[in-house]
């Protein structure tokens, strides 16, 4: 943190003299504390995954959840801080039904990513705010096909086959890539049901059990089976997921 | 630098990125002169009918929407369903009526978008009525009328039973076994009524009209309400709510017999 | 006159005015209500049809309202205002409630329903409203109001489609109006009737308006306040009661001062 002391990371309106923006980045870090969130675009639809982290057993099973819907076939997952997030998602909701009233059809999920992060971006601009401590994975599918984008703090965002955000990203995107990969090379390309327990896999092998206690898993999807509309993935799915999953890791912890 | 405002406070939406209920559209009131409200229909849809039987509601619409006295358009629905469990059949201003439906999609859109996160239940077809009636009342206390009759069916889950009421323009309010607005509250009404009471009894404690009972009695009083409802056309849809969900049918239309007219005098040319 | 217009006397014809049309925000849904005031007692009653024109609307349509352990309201005139009015009033009970951490008393009640309807002074509730309850005095109370909020505390009131059909029968068996007592016998003093003479007089003003009246019919809902400590033999007893009515007890609303709110059913002729 060299920039600690320095009196340029006081306020997002001011560069460092190498032309950084620290308040920017500070929101970054905050966004790396989060649990992992994981999207997929598959050939037949979008799939999001999230670590949710449980800081305490007394908790509701299933409350404060990360996906948040944004219309009905787009999904959103945000890493970083949970009411960043949910204010972003209702802004996001505002913006699907400011198009959907303007235009009379369903915003893509290119435009919103766009609009939310012309959002984020004027939040990087002024002294008397703070930048969003937050990325956000947004996933649809709309008239141009299956879609995935994530958003960062800065208000920069990419479209992305496959995207991973928060703690242990670095460990999520390898293995993205070897999916990624396969299809690339013509092997293989997963589908949405397949994909459910790939993406169980990688935030099951990403979850750090001596750091964090426990976490619950959450998991949406949009694709034919859901209607094209985001929902979550059914229940039953999810559990054969899961077990598959620990049963996975279990297996390379003997191979150890 | 202090000097600088924050995305809430600027005066004007300088990146378009504010906000929405915050954006401020520079509108000065010369611009529009006085502001008007709907003080008579223009394009309109006549009677809508309702009736509860042994497993939900059928409510049926024709397919007219007439402009005065000129059928004008003559494939249109109204009859729209509210999520799962409920549906709305709509008398009155079509153009009213598309707004209505505009509303109430994106409310129901916004509801089913929250329920993902706090998992909340939908809106019951009760929830939704109450909705009506609020606005309809609210409009009217403004002068500003949305010019429907509105027939509300549905299925309650929690209380596994049928629902059936009706809201208007004035924001007037009741629900009944069987109803039906304009024309046919004269022509169907009786028609509905009796069929109705021929089982359930006066107390309505006997048993209902089965669906198919239902479906025959509606089909007869559309048919009557064509022979005598100049505004109403002979292409029709009933719509069914059950614990299943909501379902409306293919336009059809009644079987009708004219060949008593040749009999007819008084009216229209005649050679003798 | 021809030296005031100047212009010929058929031009002021005012048939020849442009016809407006404009929005009529209120109808007349019909229907009548009564209340009674008894000494440890008060009867608040009306019909359950709704009506428009010649239709009816609805067989069941409410008109009277429990407010709280004490108080009753009955509302007869534009239902959808009547609805309105009385959702209101209710959430003003609950917020004074809230704040003061009692029930609103019944002339409270009485003096804010006047004043509700006087803020709309000039686009009123087309609603007559009469409220029946128990005073802190544990008397027998009937308040009457006007659209607009008039308002006095009476022995009796009808209201409604039927209330000229209805008041002068009770004027004369309430207020003995017309009657005069025995000679040497005490003077009649009204509001000092039984239930049971009550009971029957709202009856027959009903089962009677319904027979005159296209208006009034179909169901009848009789409420019942009495006073804490009051006997209610003279009600629950099934004998008394005609063929058909039946009685139920409301629960306290509150946390119950002891006075007991009964709701009597009956039918009327559909026709």
């Amino acid at each position: 943190m060299t920039s600690i002391g320095t009196g340029y990371d006081l306020s997002v309106s001011t560069y460092s003299p190498d032309g950084r923006l620290f308040q920017v980045e500070y929101a970054t870090k905050a966004v790396e504390a989060a649990g992992v969130a994981v999207g997929l675009r598959c050939k037949d639809g979008i799939i999001l995954g999230v670590e949710r982290l449980l800081h305490s057993k007394l908790l509701v099973k299933g409350a404060n959840r990360r996906i948040a819907s944004l219309d009905e076939h787009i999904g959103m997952a945000g890493a970083g801080l949970l009411a960043d997030g949910k204010h972003v998602a209702r802004r996001g909701r505002e913006e699907a039904a400011s198009f959907r009233e303007n235009y009379n059809s369903p915003v893509t999920v290119q435009i919103l990513s766009d609009r939310i992060s012309a959002y984020l971006q004027a939040y990087t601009c002024y002294g008397s705010v703070r930048p969003f401590g937050l990325s956000t994975i947004l996933g649809g599918v709309d008239k141009t096909g299956p879609k995935l984008f994530c958003i960062e703090p800065s208000g920069v965002y990419y479209g992305y086959r496959a995207v991973a955000v928060g703690k242990g990203k670095a460990l999520a995107k390898t293995e993205l890539e070897k999916i990624v990969n396969k299809e690339v090379e013509g092997q293989t390309s997963l589908t949405v049901r397949e994909a459910v327990s790939e993406i169980a896999r990688i935030i099951y092998l990403v979850h750090d059990d001596n750091k964090d206690k426990d976490f619950e898993l959450e998991m949406t999807w949009v694709c034919e089976e859901s209607g094209n509309k985001h929902a979550p993935v059914p229940a039953d799915l999810l559990a054969e997921a899961e077990a598959k999953a620990k049963a996975a890791l279990e297996e390379g912890m003997e191979e150890d | 630098m202090w000097k600088q405002r924050s995305p809430g406070q600027s005066s004007f939406n300088d990146y378009n990125t504010f906000p929405l209920p915050q954006t401020q559209r520079v509108q000065p009131s010369y611009a529009h002169g006085p502001t008007f409200h709907t003080q008579q229909p223009l394009v309109t849809g006549t009677s809508v009918l309702g009736i509860k039987f042994d497993k939900g509601v059928m409510i049926a619409a024709d397919n007219l929407a007439s402009y005065g006295s000129l059928a004008r358009f003559r494939d249109i629905q109204r009859l729209h369903p509210l999520g799962q469990h409920t549906l709305i059949g709509v008398a009155g201003d079509m153009s009213d009526y598309q707004w209505l439906q505009k509303e109430l999609d994106a409310l129901l859109r916004e509801e089913d978008a929250l329920a993902l996160t706090d998992s909340h239940p939908s809106l019951s077809p009760k929830n939704i009525y109450q909705l009506l009636s609020n606005l309809f009342y609210a409009r009217r206390s403004k002068m500003n009328p949305v010019w429907n009759a509105v027939l509300v069916g549905g299925w309650d889950k929690v209380k596994a039973e049928s629902f059936l009421a009706y809201v208007d323009l004035l924001g007037t309010t009741y629900t009944a076994p069987t109803l039906a607005t304009g024309f046919g509250a004269h022509l169907a009404q009786p028609l509905l009524r009796e069929a109705y009471e021929a089982k359930a009894g006066i107390d309505g404690t006997g048993p209902l009209l089965t669906q198919e009972e239902a479906e025959k009695v509606l089909e007869d009083c559309m048919k009557v309400l064509f022979y005598r409802d100049a505004r109403s056309i002979n292409k029709f849809q009933i719509a069914t709510i059950t614990a299943e969900g909501s379902t409306i049918s293919d336009s059809k239309s009644a079987d009708t017999y004219w060949a008593f007219a040749e009999g007819l005098r008084g009216y229209g040319a005649q050679t003798q | 006159m021809a030296l005031y217009s100047n212009a010929p006397a058929s031009y002021a014809d005012h048939t020849s005015a442009p016809i407006e049309h404009r929005f009529n925000p209120y109808s007349d849904n019909g229907g009548s209500i009564l209340a009674i005031a008894g000494k440890d007692f008060s009867v608040i009653a009306g019909d359950t049809r709704q009506s428009e024109g010649y239709n009816i609307q609805t067989r069941y349509a409410r008109k009277v309202w429990q407010l709280t352990d004490k108080a009753v309201l009955a509302t007869n005139g534009f239902a959808a205002d009547g609805n309105n009015f009385v959702k209101r009033v209710k959430q003003r009970l609950e917020w004074y409630e809230h704040a003061h951490h009692k029930p609103m008393g019944l002339k409270s009640i009485a003096r804010m329903i006047q004043t509700m309807l006087y803020a709309k002074r000039f686009f009123p509730y087309y609603v007559y409203n009469i409220l029946g309850g128990i005073e802190e005095d544990g008397s027998g109370a009937v308040y009457s109001f006007d659209p607009v909020g008039s308002y006095e505390r009476e022995a009796c009131r009808a209201a409604g489609a039927a209330q000229s059909l209805i008041q002068p029968f009770l004027d004369n068996q309430i207020y003995f109006k017309n009657q005069t007592p025995e000679t040497g016998s005490e003077p009649f003093i009204p509001g000092n009737l039984p239930l049971s003479t009550v009971l029957s007089l709202v009856v027959d003003s009903f089962t009677s308006a319904t027979e005159r009246h296209i208006e009034v019919g179909d169901g009848m809902e009789i409420y019942v306040v009495m006073n804490k400590g009051r006997t209610t033999d003279d009600l629950l007893d099934k004998k008394k009661l005609g063929p058909g009515m039946e009685v139920e007890e409301l629960g306290a609303l509150g946390e119950g001062g002891g006075e007991r709110t009964f709701l009597v059913r009956a039918a009327l002729k559909r026709d």
